[in-house]
């Protein structure tokens, strides 16, 4: 299974080269020497049965997988990264059509308005958030003077709230691939849709959304990726009462020291994301054939 | 018809406007928070903020108070510039490979390719450096560089694959059978419609080295002080609001960047 | 070894013969004397500001040595300690109690010769060890924001009661302030050092009325955003935010508050020995200690020759046995366990 998003027509492949092999050894060296090695190292690391690596063995990994707390864990961080990549897909993908309606000078703000969270320190990031989701903050604020709420909403250190906080981290990652595709829709076609007297909502989703699917997917793959991934904003905007797994590494590993165990959920993290995006390109393809 | 039309028209600008309209604020309202915060004239971090001044960017910017965050942010800077500029170049070349490669091989090599940016950056930071002191070497900006790399690289590849989705392949065979080098044909053809996706891996890739705090933790040493962990530190011990003016400064900068940048070669045309 | 006798020379020989001791040694080069470099592991933030402006100049000034900073916390100083065992990413670390013991376990030290260290015995000798050389005092209470409150919490139990309950903020066992407040509040409720459960119980029990459940590095933002207004923490932490303008006041609990001391131990394996020494001695002089006990750095000396400021939160050390402290030899075996609890019954 790939996680190609950007598989063409069979018919359309590129006339095979025989000699493009070079293209892939830099990348091939670096994977096999920086990330291979210590894949491998974290592998052998994750079969011990003691702390100090002595004794060989599985009970780190029956230890995870006996125990249904930590499959709750995963399932929670599964589905983190599933509710992030749904939210990012409807705003991105909606921020895409406006996009493509405007001028290039309205088109420049938004791309700079995009790319403007990937200049924020996570370290300030996640303050600016505790402002914005805070009790006393921006959105409760808004919320009680408009009378839609007596009492303040729980947003921080929820669910919700990390999704919207790292929706914002994660919109670019969604909509940089999604506009280069997007970028490249034909013009002529949404004016014919419109012209066969489509309405504005069926050339949406039976033409600009299909067009689309590529940058979707690669997006998507970025997003699940790296929401997963985000300890930093999972333990301060989502706080103490929501376990995900980067959060067992980090106190397995730099806490108490269990290093086969923080190796097995390390693992075990990969395995899982990269099952999850193996599905999303594969859907990915699904929906293009 | 006519009325369920308009309707329609209506509903869909509604809806779209406001999804659109939410999207931007949720990009935006945190940077313009941060930047209200960074003009304040109290001593600490606090929304809003009590009075207006520059006295944080002033401090940030007095090499007596703030020398070493120069110094870190300058570190940063180069690992992060030469791995973005590594990760354009060999990320590219990858994402053309993969891409005439469609087979079993080409897609779990297209697969495996995405794992750095999903294995813990932790546990990655360790288990580099582990094998980092397993070949007798200390951890230097070299090797800090080469672990941010391997982390940023999927960046490239990703947004790389998807514009060369966009290329129209009938142009490349008709350049071939006109007789053009490939080289030629990619300089003239290809090239052109994946900078596009060049350009946004790299800026990805960029920013993700320079926000990095896990591998930075484990693969720098006392001469490699990097950005992040220090603005972490002048966080949590004391709210210290130069920490907000850092971003302010980062945001200003890109701003021209991107401005300039516009002039010159008419970014928004390309993207 | 001769680099740091010579060191020492020079530090003592500050008004006679000093010039000729400069002399030989600018004739064997800078190296023998002016002699290189020692690399420490700081905390970042405060800690790392205070040494940079006041520890680096005056060990500089005193030994001719280079301190360059290697800023971690005490827990990735173990992880790195152990990632690079054999080949020691820098000479000194500085720790708290549960890391220290941590540390000490997996063998990460080399013994330390006092009385190569001309301040050691300024020090109080409890806390002295072979491996270990306290360097600050911690005292570690309950920090409250004055304009929330009409009356400041007076106990560990009362946490647990309105108003504060519905305003407080909780960590769990991943810091060491974390860990010995956690087990103040076992106590109040009528556990001990080893048993826990009482303040697990207490905790599930008003869980829904908490006001958060966060990460230490949280903390801060939380409080000064309004979000939390009880929390436990160090008086460090407390002078520091109130010297930036953050509404926060200190309360010592009935049963006393917890004090602990911040510790520095010299690697295994160290490349710069010597000048590890000088490091460690130049951090515990009377000098520096008054140092940084001042604004906006607010450290607690361990030197006796320094008067503590009355506004310290002990008025000498003798003062620190009347504190309560804890033994993290039967602490640290027992943690992961409270870690991997603390994490099953505060999850949503």
């Amino acid at each position: 299974m790939s996680l190609t998003a950007t598989q063409g027509e069979g018919a359309r492949r590129l006339p095979r080269l025989s000699g493009d092999w070079p293209l892939i050894v830099p990348m091939g060296l670096l994977f096999i020497g920086f990330f291979c090695g210590p894949l491998v190292l974290l592998l052998w690391v994750s079969f011990h049965n003691d702390q100090n690596m002595e004794v060989t063995g599985v009970a780190m990994w029956a230890r995870f997988l006996g125990d249904p707390f930590y499959w709750n864990v995963v399932l929670d961080t599964v589905m983190l990264g599933v509710k992030t990549v749904a939210l990012t897909v409807v705003l991105g993908f909606c921020t895409g059509v406006i996009y493509l309606s405007c001028g290039p000078r309205v088109r420049s703000l938004m791309l700079f308005a995009i790319v403007l969270p990937l200049l924020l320190s996570v370290v300030v990031r996640t303050f600016a958030w505790i402002v914005i989701l805070g009790n006393e903050g921006l959105v409760n604020w808004a919320v009680m003077s408009l009378g839609l709420s007596a009492a303040p909403l729980r947003l921080l250190q929820t669910e919700l709230g990390l999704v919207i906080s790292l929706a914002q981290i994660e919109l670019p990652l969604m909509l940089l691939p999604l506009l280069s595709v997007m970028a490249r829709i034909d013009p002529n076609i949404l004016d014919a849709s419109h012209a066969l007297g489509a309405s504005r909502w069926r050339t949406m989703f039976r033409v600009i959304l299909p067009l689309s699917v590529p940058g979707l997917i690669a997006g998507s793959l970025l997003v699940f990726a790296s929401s997963t991934a985000a300890f930093i904003s999972q333990s301060v905007i989502g706080g103490g009462r929501l376990i995900y797994m980067p959060l067992v590494i980090w106190q397995q590993a730099l806490v108490v020291y269990d290093w086969p165990f923080a190796a097995v959920v390390s693992i075990a993290l990969l395995v899982t994301v990269l099952g999850i995006l193996t599905l999303i390109s594969a859907l990915g393809r699904l929906a293009r054939t | 018809m006519r009325t369920t039309r308009s309707f329609a028209d209506v509903s869909y600008y509604a809806v779209i406007g406001a999804i659109g309209g939410l999207a931007i604020a949720i990009l935006v309202v945190p940077v313009l928070v941060v930047l209200a915060i960074s003009l304040t004239s109290a001593a600490s971090l606090k929304f809003p903020p009590t009075g207006l001044s520059f006295r944080w960017y002033e401090a940030l910017f007095d090499p007596v108070q703030s020398g070493h965050i120069h110094s870190a942010a300058l570190n940063s800077l180069q690992v992060a510039g030469s791995a973005a500029g590594l990760a354009m170049l060999i990320g590219t070349l990858a994402a053309l490979w993969l891409d005439r490669h469609r087979g079993a091989a080409g897609r779990a090599l297209d697969t495996a390719f995405m794992s750095p940016l999903v294995l813990p950056m932790l546990s990655f930071g360790l288990a580099a450096l582990i094998i980092v002191t397993m070949l007798r070497q200390r951890p230097s900006l070299t090797w800090l560089t080469a672990g941010h790399l391997v982390v940023v690289i999927p960046f490239v590849i990703r947004t790389v694959s998807a514009s060369l989705s966009q290329l129209d392949r009938a142009l490349i065979d008709s350049s071939a059978s006109l007789g053009a080098s490939s080289f030629y044909t990619f300089r003239r053809v290809v090239l052109p419609v994946i900078a596009p996706g060049m350009a946004a891996g790299a800026f990805l890739a960029f920013v993700a080295s320079m926000d990095n705090v896990p591998i930075s933790l484990f693969l720098s040493n006392a001469r490699t002080d990097m950005l992040p962990i220090r603005l972490w530190g002048m966080m949590e011990s004391s709210l210290d609001v130069r920490v907000a003016a850092a971003s302010g400064v980062l945001i200003v900068v890109t701003s021209v960047l991107l401005v300039v940048m516009n002039r010159l070669v008419g970014l928004n045309r390309r993207v | 070894m001769t680099a740091f006798t010579l060191n020492r020379r020079k530090f003592l020989a500050a008004s006679g013969g000093a010039a000729a001791t400069a002399a030989t040694a600018s004739l064997w080069g800078t190296s023998a004397l002016a002699s290189g470099s020692v690399i420490a592991a700081i905390y970042p933030g405060t800690w790392e500001e205070s040494f940079r402006s006041i520890v680096a100049p005056a060990l500089q000034e005193a030994a001719g040595v280079t301190v360059e900073f290697d800023p971690a916390y005490a827990v990735d100083q173990i992880a790195k300690a152990r990632a690079a065992r054999a080949l020691p990413p820098f000479d000194v670390f500085v720790l708290d109690p549960g890391p220290a013991a941590t540390g000490a376990e997996m063998g990460l030290y080399q013994p330390i010769d006092t009385s190569k260290l001309k301040n050691a015995d300024k020090l109080p000798q409890v806390f002295v060890s072979e491996m270990a050389i306290p360097v600050a005092a911690q005292v570690v209470g309950i920090a409250y924001n004055p304009t929330k409150f009409d009356t400041p919490p007076t106990g560990w139990a009362q946490l647990f009661e309105e108003p504060y309950v519905s305003r407080l903020g909780l960590t769990g066992f991943q810091t060491t302030f974390g860990t010995t407040s956690l087990i103040e509040i076992a106590k109040a409720f009528g556990g001990s050092l080893t048993d826990i459960d009482p303040a697990m119980e207490k905790i599930k029990e008003v869980l829904p009325k908490i006001a958060a459940v966060a990460q230490p590095s949280a903390m801060a933002g939380l409080f000064q955003q309004g979000e939390i207004d009880v929390m436990y923490t160090n008086t460090q932490t407390v002078a520091s935010l109130k010297g930036r303008g953050v509404d926060i006041e200190f309360a010592v609990p009935d049963t006393g508050a917890i004090a602990f001391v911040t510790t520095m131990h010299i690697i295994d394996g160290a490349e710069n020995l010597d000048n590890a020494y000088a490091y460690i001695d130049t951090v515990i002089s009377a000098g520096v200690q008054e140092a940084l006990m001042q604004e906006p750095y607010n450290f607690i000396p361990v030197n006796s020759d320094v008067p503590l400021l009355d506004t310290l939160p002990m008025t000498s050390l003798d003062a620190m046995n009347d504190f309560v402290r804890h033994d993290w030899t039967q602490i640290n075996p027992l943690r992961p366990g409270w870690i991997e609890r603390f994490n099953r019954e505060v999850a949503a």
